[in-house]
């Protein structure tokens, strides 16, 4: 599915668990490795990186890094790019200081940017265990056919106890108080209806897929969409988040966050984003 | 305290009950024939007031509407209520989220979908001003009233004309409702800023400053407003009686916006109307909460407040066929236009984009708000607001049957 996957690497603390990570990525994906760090090449940071992934990872040759000058997120994002990445694993922190949130961290900033699929982990571990419950967002929109067939694909090579679909209905409370103007038996029938054709979006989409070895769950929300999303990874403490991404945002989205905009304000868990 | 005396309440009381009893009549009869509930609350609102009931039977329009002015008084207070909670629930409704989710296509049908029927709102009264019943003041105000007359939208007859037709979760559907949301809330902000300049609201402030005024609260409201909503909220909501808490203190929140911006010169209507897309817009403020707000004013206050449209206008004598028509030309013309190009220039096809200016072109409870305060400051006539009333109603009724018929053309082509 993800024959190469990058990882940024900033040599900070949490470096060593964002390599074990990857390094167990590329296990299940028999893939390779390419790692990106933006900043001088020095012996000192070379000999310790070479530490590191000698504790890790026995096969070296699978494993690249490529080490380059420039402005963070637009080298990683160029890198990625030039070496046909076709997914990206970086570090973000759970939630950003008001300010780097609104100029936009390295990390926020790729995850906007970027061409290619992104994982992003908010606590990595050097013990590394694999995501068991994953949410894959199931609203209604232009990429979620893809995003649930590539989840349910990651999600079985993982090997997840247990899949979430969730589906949103939109403007629930206004399209209620529409209804509002029938009688007791047809407000009731359209509660359902609203209810049924959400499941039914979502089940219409899983039945051309192979759900083989997977347990799935899928639940109808009213409200956000990302705000919804966010509230139920955290109510079932979920692993990782799966979604897609189908604008380009910027200031203005920050400024009056939407979407994914919604969820990059605070990730309830660990985030994968589908190009 | 002054206190209304036995016979004022039981008139008081007559009235309120006679209002509901006859909206929900007739809004059932419009239910009945697919149409919108506000058509039928305008009907009895006809029939009891002094189009049919004051010319068939003037004693009893006398005795429970004129005996006793105090009453009277009270029920205004009731209705002065009513709009501003119609308009609360009309910002509840305005999902900026949605709207910045649809990005540039539905952008720019709201863009041509505001401006084309403002263009044709403004020049028809700005040359033929006699012919629209205008006699004095200013002219511009009037002709800008007319503009912005024609460019609002009426979000719950869309709302329902989509459901109807199933469309409203379709990509179309999310497009006509978010266009809506922004045409209405620049349309109301500037008949904000038209009425204070009517004079008795803000006693002569300059226009810069008004405009600065307006858009400067919405502004606030949105987003430093906004992040204090959702710091409030989440307390009310886990620490108050749900959904008492939260219902009786967005409304209170509701007259408190309404109150400011009537104390500072901008008419009440706006305060209630953006603190509702403020509250409306809050992650916290939860879609069940909403849907009891709606039906507490649905049921409660508006029927009251578009039955008391009809009892004080008389629609008879003021019906002028041709200004009527005339309106009417200007409103479609203006929307299926606006909202047409707007959508063709996103890519939409000429069947498509139609059906969108069909569905936008429903005015329903929102002209007749917008057309009572006007003909209250003064700026319009009673003939041009039964015209507005008509026109709002005409729109309402035929968005749904036109969308449908625009559809199936489009099946038909491809």
């Amino acid at each position: 599915m993800y024959q190469k996957v990058a990882l940024a690497i900033a040599f900070s603390p949490r470096m060593e668990a964002l390599i074990a990570e990857a390094r167990r990525l590329i296990g299940i994906f028999q893939g390779e490795l390419v790692l990106i760090h933006v900043g001088m090449k020095t012996d000192e940071l070379e000999s310790k990186l070479d530490e590191i992934l000698k504790r890790h990872c026995s096969d070296l040759k699978r494993i690249k890094t490529i080490w380059k000058e420039g402005k963070p997120a637009k080298t990683i994002l160029n890198t990625c790019v030039e070496e046909n990445v076709d997914l990206l694993v970086l570090g973000a922190l759970k939630k950003e200081g008001l300010l780097t949130y609104y100029i936009g961290s390295v990390a926020r900033k790729v995850i906007r940017k970027s061409p290619c699929s992104v994982l992003t982990l908010i606590d990595p571990k050097i013990e590394t265990s694999r995501f068991s419950k994953v949410v894959i967002n199931g609203t209604q929109l232009e990429v979620t056919p893809r995003v649930i067939e590539k989840g349910l694909k990651f999600s079985q090579a993982e090997g997840a106890s247990q899949v979430h679909i969730l589906n949103e209905i939109k403007l629930y409370g206004l399209q209620m108080a529409t209804a509002g103007e029938s009688c007791e038996d047809e407000v009731s029938l359209t509660r359902r209806k609203l209810v049924q054709e959400e499941i039914k979006y979502v089940q219409e989409i899983l039945d051309g897929l192979d759900q083989s070895g997977l347990k799935i769950n899928i639940k109808v929300t009213a409200g956000k969409w990302a705000v919804e999303l966010v509230r139920y990874c955290e109510s079932i403490g979920a692993d990782l988040l799966i979604l897609g991404d189908e604008n380009g945002y910027t200031f203005i989205d920050r400024l009056f966050p939407h979407d994914l905009e919604e969820i990059l304000e605070e990730l309830p868990c660990n985030l994968l984003i589908i190009k | 305290m002054e206190k209304l005396t036995h016979s004022e309440v039981v008139t008081l009381l007559l009235q309120l009950a006679t209002m509901l009893v006859l909206a929900r009549v007739f809004a059932e009869i419009a239910q009945k024939f697919k149409q919108p509930a506000v058509v039928g609350e305008i009907m009895a609102g006809i029939l009891l007031g002094p189009t049919i009931l004051g010319t068939f039977s003037p004693e009893s329009f006398e005795f429970l509407f004129r005996s006793h002015p105090m009453s009277n008084i009270a029920l205004a207070g009731y209705t002065q209520v009513a709009v501003v909670l119609l308009l609360f629930i009309a910002g509840l409704e305005v999902e900026l989220n949605l709207v910045f989710s649809q990005g540039r296509k539905a952008l720019n049908i709201s863009f041509f979908g505001l401006v084309i029927p403002f263009a044709f709102g403004f020049t028809a009264p700005f040359f033929f001003a006699e012919f629209f019943g205008f006699s004095e003041g200013s002219k511009l105000l009037f002709s800008l009233f007319m503009g912005t007359a024609m460019a609002i939208s009426a979000l719950p007859v869309i709302v329902r004309t989509l459901m109807d037709l199933n469309l409203f979760k379709s990509r179309m559907g999310m497009m006509i409702v978010s266009a809506a949301m922004v045409d209405d809330i620049i349309g109301w902000m500037i008949f904000s800023i038209i009425l204070s300049f009517m004079g008795k609201e803000a006693g002569g402030i300059g226009l810069g400053y008004t405009i600065l005024l307006t858009v400067g609260f919405a502004a606030f409201m949105v987003t430093v407003g906004k992040s204090l909503i959702n710091r409030v909220l989440p307390w009310i909501n886990k620490r108050l009686a749900w959904p008492g808490g939260l219902i009786s203190l967005s409304l209170a929140a509701c007259f408190l916006a309404a109150a400011f911006t009537e104390f500072i010169g901008i008419h009440a209507i706006f305060g209630a109307f953006i603190i509702g897309v403020a509250i409306g817009d809050s992650e916290h403020m939860t879609e069940r909460a909403k849907e009891i707000i709606h039906q507490f004013v649905n049921n409660i206050f508006a029927p009251v407040f578009f039955v008391s449209i009809g009892l004080k206008v008389n629609f008879i004598a003021n019906f002028d066929f041709w200004l009527i028509l005339v309106v009417i030309i200007v409103a479609y013309a203006g929307k299926v236009i606006g909202c047409g190009f707007g959508a063709m220039r996103g890519g939409l096809d000429k069947w498509e984009s139609m059906a969108i200016g069909f569905g936008m072109n429903a005015r329903g409870a929102m002209e007749i708000i917008l057309g009572l305060i006007a003909l209250e400051n003064g700026l319009i006539n009673e003939k041009l607001f039964v015209a507005l009333v008509v026109m709002a109603l005409v729109t309402s009724m035929t968005s749904g049957p036109l969308m449908k018929w625009a559809l199936k053309k489009r099946a038909a082509a491809a």
